[in-house]
């Protein structure tokens, strides 16, 4: 990655920049007084959570206004000009040309009907940039540049012909078909997997290197920023808070909304972090004061600092900051906290569940297959595990793994092909019909999104009291009591129950479906990736819900997600999945320190986030289908042994008194071959900042 | 902790005002088609009342004496007038119209409801028996189930309400369950399924309220096309009987004298064409503020 802080000639000069929307029976500004340049060559991010105006900026780079919106004041000078005075037809010949889009979500973004290398053409053709004998040449190219295999045919498919990371490389092949000098990049790993999403910002990294291109960089997760970003700007209500060069702003956040935000990014490197000091919940735009519109979230805030308006003062080379407190906060404290305990396991009794050699496969085992003498490919295979009452169990792993299918295994909504689940000791039925109230009501399931696992056309209060009506057949006041008590529980106002679930937030969405999950007192809840729909702000204060519910509800949890970091901090024990086998198993903190399982291994060198070192990228491919034999690894494995890993399942082996890896090699090669350095081999935050600083090649 | 702002919170607008933003941000099909109904309401509701003659009194003018003041849609071969005649009608028409298709809505919606739900061998059963009878032309399964029903119950009332739910109810369930199949695949229903409900109180509380934009277009749609459903059975004689005002039936006793006196027949084919019309702008209308809201709600 290449550093430029010579402040050379800029390319985007943003000033003043005020843009409102109609709303209601006014005007309502979402920008205010926005102002920053970008230099030519360089990574600028723009953070901060969802509606502060991020992607209105962006959009207005593009000299794109929405529809009901007006630009109040301020200017966008792009190589010297205005995009907010030039007219329809010389935007068009910019757009796509000198400055380009990469969308948010390239499914919607791409057209369904049309070959993605007819797509490309199109923006060249449009341009006249078409070199002789068609554009099929630059095509190729731009395919081959942006890492797709064999280009030639991947420009013949359809969209839905190809994974949600190679529509991405797509949408920024089309970016880049002109050579633009600027870049806008709207949430482009928004909607991707962890590995994908790595993959995705390596290449980025790797373009802007090599095209020498600028970038404007918008994201709600500070984390990617670190990975790509010169400098980043902090968003928060329309107002541009901080703005100063990446590792500037990593070591020495000043505003609060900055530190906020940065101490709610889950870190593997300190496991509790997360949970010190989570943001507080959002405001809606008509709650926010004249002054700082930080201010009701704000821990450090005065009584001043509602009425005075908070302009930018510059605190360092490059680093100013809209806080008038700035200098009497002084530097935050970032050591690291201690990873999650290992809890004591000391019942014998029977574990709440155990999964026993458990194989799992959708189309399922219906009798019309088994007379045709088919057998869907497995998804799931011999997958085995317990679980202690009140424990946290995390499964990991990438898309596409199996974690989700495991869970609804265990719910009851697809039926074991072979193997078994025992809850309590008892073997469960496989389909949720066959299963007795009582465990029904003791599994609970809290879905990915909130925005489905909620019915719209109910109220909270309707929505979080059914399971209390149909388990322990609580009417009226007595349900309407239970309600209140439960929205208590998760932090919510009583007067929640009368609202609909549109009119709450993704966060609040999310606190009702884990109120209805507890209201019938389970002992096991099901929690399938149940932050990753959510804001990083939101999902902090969620994870410290979810800590404070255990303990008081004493129940237990399997945890599935692929941010690892997330995992460290709420997990007591980890298993690692791939391609729907376990390779790792473990106590948290001994899954996160050496040795590792080469997969567990990828995942965390792919996780987002100020690195310790940096590895050459490998060539990652998706999980090919299974053949029975060797290991489900094998043909990704970077570590790989030779042909036994083709031939051989892998054995298990004991690593520590707490851990057990999955693989042909010896515990202690695995030892040495790790790059990636676990958290007890460093010293402080700080020094780990500057490595990584200092590992980038200038 | 700093104090928190006080939210500003202002009033929500009367049920009035809310009403009259409504109205005016509603498409002009909408608009339009509901002044029509307004119409037709008002006419079908105090008809009865203003209508210059009654029903079936006789010697009211010439017969087939054309148009007059007196009489502005002329007068039938009985002296009858024909404009009090289609006043009287009204109420008949859209009762028989908008009864049937809301009985045709229910079962169609509970079949289709269950039969997207359930799924499996049961769904397939259900879907090729709906199939079998929409292959059937709809006027020649209606006659089908007249002529089934026997001659006793001939121009009953009810007889008319259940052959429109029998011809309705099958294409209305298709839609239900094409609304359901989307519909079952929410979170929130595996939800409840989880819990261990029954199909029908899953269907009942998860389902239907999200299907309701759809059914209540389907009903709107199905409803602007009964009049000429009920006009036609009225016309061929397998309807209502004589000498109810029924429309359609008017127009089949009025065809004979088509020639002398082309405004008896025209009059209650007005009538009908202005009901269908307004009732299909309607519900267009409808259909697009329906849409709208309902992308709202799923962003």
């Amino acid at each position: 990655m290449t550093r430029t802080t010579s402040r050379g000639q800029s390319l985007v000069e943003v000033g003043d920049l005020s843009v409102a929307y109609h709303h209601h029976d006014g005007w309502l500004r979402v920008v205010e007084d926005v102002g920053f340049t970008i230099a030519k060559g360089e990574a600028f991010g723009l953070v901060g959570e969802s509606g502060c105006g991020k992607s209105t900026i962006a959009y207005h780079l593009l000299g794109y206004r929405r529809p009901g919106s007006r630009v109040e004041s301020g200017r966008i000078l792009f190589q010297g000009v205005d995009l907010l005075r030039l007219d329809r037809p010389a935007l068009d010949t910019l757009r796509g040309n000198r400055i380009s889009l990469v969308p948010q979500n390239p499914t919607t973004a791409l057209s369904p009907g049309m070959r993605v290398g007819e797509q490309i053409a199109e923006v060249l053709r449009w341009h006249g940039r078409e070199r002789d004998g068609g554009p099929e040449r630059r095509i190729i190219e731009l395919l081959g540049l942006v890492g797709l295999p064999e280009p030639e045919r991947i420009g013949r498919r359809y969209p839905h012909q190809l994974s949600g990371g190679q529509q991405q490389r797509v949408t920024i092949a089309m970016a880049l078909a002109c050579a633009p000098d600027l870049l806008v990049l709207d949430e482009p790993t928004t909607g991707l997997d962890v590995t994908t999403q790595e993959q995705i910002i390596e290449l980025l990294a790797d373009l802007r290197a090599r095209l020498g291109m600028s970038m404007l960089y918008v994201t709600h997760d500070l984390g990617v920023l670190a990975e790509i970003a010169d400098r980043v700007g902090v968003m928060y209500a329309g107002h541009l808070v901080e703005i100063a060069p990446t590792d500037v702003l990593f070591s020495q956040p000043r505003h609060p909304y900055t530190r906020g935000l940065s101490a709610s990014i889950p870190r593997l490197d300190a496991a509790r972090r997360p949970v010190g000091k989570p943001l507080r919940g959002m405001l809606r735009r008509d709650e926010i004061p004249p002054g700082c519109a930080f201010y009701p979230r704000c821990d450090l805030a005065r009584p001043s600092c509602a009425s005075n308006a908070q302009r930018p003062e510059t605190v360092g080379p490059g680093h100013a900051v809209a806080c008038e407190r700035w200098r009497e906060i002084g530097p935050p404290d970032l050591a690291g906290g201690p990873a999650a305990p290992a809890r004591p396991r000391a019942m014998a009794p029977p574990p709440l569940l155990a999964l026993e050699d458990l194989s799992l496969s959708y189309g399922g085992r219906t009798s019309w297959r088994r007379l045709l003498g088919q057998e869907s490919p497995l998804v799931v295979r011999d997958v085995s595990f317990s679980l202690e009452r009140g424990e946290t169990f995390a499964l990991v792993g990438e898309s596409g793994s199996g974690k989700s299918t495991i869970a609804r295994a265990i719910s009851g909504v697809i039926a074991p092909m072979r193997g078994q689940i025992r809850f309590a000791g008892e073997s469960l039925p496989g389909s949720v019909q066959a299963r007795s109230d009582t465990v029904r009501r003791k599994i609970q399931y809290i879905f990915q999104n909130p925005d489905a696992s909620l019915n719209p056309r109910r109220t909270v209060g309707d929505t979080i009291g059914r399971p209390l009506q149909v388990f322990l057949q609580l009417r009226r006041s007595k349900n309407r009591e239970r309600v209140a008590a439960l929205l208590e529980d998760v932090r919510l106002d009583a007067s929640y129950a009368e609202r609909y679930p549109d009119q709450l937030s993704g966060g609040e969405r999310q606190r009702v479906a884990i109120a209805r999950a507890l209201a019938c007192e389970p002992t096991l809840l099901l929690c399938d990736e149940i932050l990753s729909a959510l804001d990083v702000s939101v999902q902090a204060n969620i994870l410290e819900l979810l800590q404070r519910l255990r303990a008081e509800h004493d129940v237990a949890m399997l945890f599935i997600a692929h941010d690892l970091a997330v995992v460290r901090a709420l997990a007591h024990r980890v298993g690692v999945l791939f391609g729907g086998q376990l390779f790792e198993i473990g106590t948290a903190r001994a899954v996160f320190e050496l040795p590792f399982h080469p997969y567990t291994h990828e995942l965390l060198m792919a996780t987002p986030g100020p690195k310790p070192a940096h590895a050459p990228p490998g060539v990652r491919q998706a999980p090919r289908p299974r053949s029975s034999r060797g290991c489900a690894y094998e043909h990704r494995c970077p570590w790989k042994l030779g042909p036994i890993c083709e031939q051989e399942a892998p054995p298990w082996r004991k690593a520590a008194p707490d851990l057990e890896i999955r693989c042909h090699r010896e515990i202690e090669d695995l030892r040495d071959r790790a790059i990636w350095r676990p958290f007890a081999a460093r010293t402080s935050q700080t020094e780990v900042a500057n490595a990584s600083v200092t590992h980038r090649p200038a | 902790m700093p104090a928190a702002v006080a939210p500003s919170i202002t009033a929500p607008p009367g049920i009035w005002r809310r009403a009259a933003r409504r109205w005016r941000r509603a498409p002009t099909s909408f608009r339009v088609g509901a002044a029509i109904l307004l119409i037709h309401a008002i006419v079908a509701i105090t008809g009865p009342w203003w209508a210059p003659y009654g029903l079936s009194q006789m010697g009211t003018g010439i017969p087939l004496s054309g148009m007059s003041w007196d009489h502005p849609f002329g007068v039938d071969q009985l002296g009858r007038d024909i404009f009090s005649r289609v006043v009287h009608g009204a109420r008949i028409v859209i009762l028989l119209s908008l009864s049937g298709t809301l009985l045709g809505l229910v079962v169609g919606a509970v079949i289709g409801l269950l039969s997207g739900y359930v799924g499996g061998w049961i769904d397939d059963v259900v879907q090729r028996l709906i199939e079998a009878l929409i292959s059937i032309p709809f006027l020649v399964l209606a006659l089908i189930a007249i002529a089934a029903a026997g001659p006793e119950l001939a121009g009953n009332a009810l007889l008319v309400i259940l052959v429109v739910a029998l011809v309705y109810a099958p294409r209305i369930a298709r839609m239900a369950r094409a609304a359901a199949l989307d519909i079952v695949t929410r979170d929130y229903v595996t939800a409840a399924r989880l819990r261990g409900e029954r199909a029908w109180a899953v269907v009942r509380r998860e389902v239907l309220p999200n299907a309701s934009g759809v059914l209540l277009v389907e009903f709107a749609l199905r409803a602007g096309y009964a009049p000429v459903l009920i006009g036609s059975l009225g016309f061929l004689g397998f309807g209502m009987r004589p000498p109810t005002p029924e429309w359609g039936l008017m127009i089949s006793e009025n065809r004979a004298l088509i020639i002398v006196s082309p405004i008896t027949v025209i009059g209650p084919g007005l009538m009908l064409a202005s009901l269908v019309v307004g009732l299909n702008l309607f519900t267009d209308g409808l259909a697009r503020m329906l849409g709208r809201t309902v992308k709202l709600v799923e962003k």
